[in-house]
């Protein structure tokens, strides 16, 4: 028997209500992005990390030490596989996490005082810095939090959680009106 | 959130990122080492009050596993570093 197997995003349940305009603190899920986890072989971390950090396109999000996740916005996840293997040279292992993870980002003036609801990190702008990312639980969820603007969080998230942590951050946003669509 | 532990990686963090294993202490048996001192290693724990030395694995974090020097009676934290750092510092 042949099956046909289709992608779909993990929230697709979720978010199929027509899309409200987005209030001042907006919630994206980002439709299809292309991440993967690099881990750097000892002793070549820092050749790694600044291999992967001397292309713009690539953002690198801290996950432990010699260990990343590696986003790109343009980049489908064969050719970042591709790129990241010829980046590396066998100085890492390079794991496509693209169908296991998913992407949100939370943009907005009060994205802080939401995100403080669930994550026991310091999140002043001064303490954690543009381009700053770290593992983190948010409630009961581990998620990788990056600050990718001024007031601009990205939360990538195991698929699995996606529905759990959309529905947290809802209710975390409430009071603030956060509204929520798919980014394209 | 009151107890926070600063890990070496990530930097100050709430306990509840953390999964402690206990006594990090006490060194692991040779394979071929008697049944009894096998059980005590992997069953026997004593309940020490002060100054302890304990793995707490960064679960929600760095998933690196960490040695925390702390007091178990007024949890003040003398020191944390990378299980790895502590078993080189251990040998020299
Ligand atoms: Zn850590």
């Amino acid at each position: 028997m042949v099956r046909d197997y289709n992608n779909r995003h993990a929230l697709e349940q979720k978010l199929r209500s027509a899309p409200t305009p987005p209030a001042a603190d907006h919630l994206m899920v980002g439709h299809w992005r292309t991440i993967a986890t690099v881990l750097a072989r000892t002793g070549q971390e820092e050749a790694v990390r600044q291999a992967i950090a001397s292309v713009p396109e690539l953002s690198l999000r801290f996950s432990g030490p010699g260990e990343w996740l590696v986003v790109s916005e343009v980049e489908a996840p064969s050719g970042l596989m591709r790129h990241l293997e010829e980046l590396c040279g066998g100085r890492a292992y390079v794991v496509d996490q693209s169908d296991g993870r998913a992407v949100f980002r939370l943009a907005g003036p009060n994205a802080r005082s939401i995100l403080a609801k669930g994550i026991g990190l310091d999140l002043h702008p001064a303490v954690f810095a543009l381009g700053g990312s770290a593992n983190v639980l948010c409630g009961h969820i581990p998620v990788n939090l990056a600050r990718t603007d001024e007031n601009a969080f990205e939360l990538i998230v195991a698929r699995s959680y996606a529905e759990s942590l959309f529905d947290d951050l809802m209710r975390m946003g409430r009071a603030f009106d956060l509204t929520a669509a798919f980014s394209d | 959130m009151a107890s926070l532990i600063t890990c070496p990686h990530c930097g100050v963090r709430p306990k509840e990122e953390f999964a402690i294993r206990g006594d990090a202490s006490r060194g692991r048996p040779e394979p071929m080492d008697s049944d009894e001192a096998w059980h005590d290693y992997v069953y026997v724990r004593a309940n020490p009050r002060g100054r302890t030395f304990e793995h707490w694995h960064h679960i929600a974090g760095c998933r690196r596993f960490l040695v925390v020097e702390r007091d178990t009676a007024t949890h003040e934290v003398y020191s944390v570093v990378d299980a790895v750092e502590f078993l080189q510092r251990a040998e020299r």
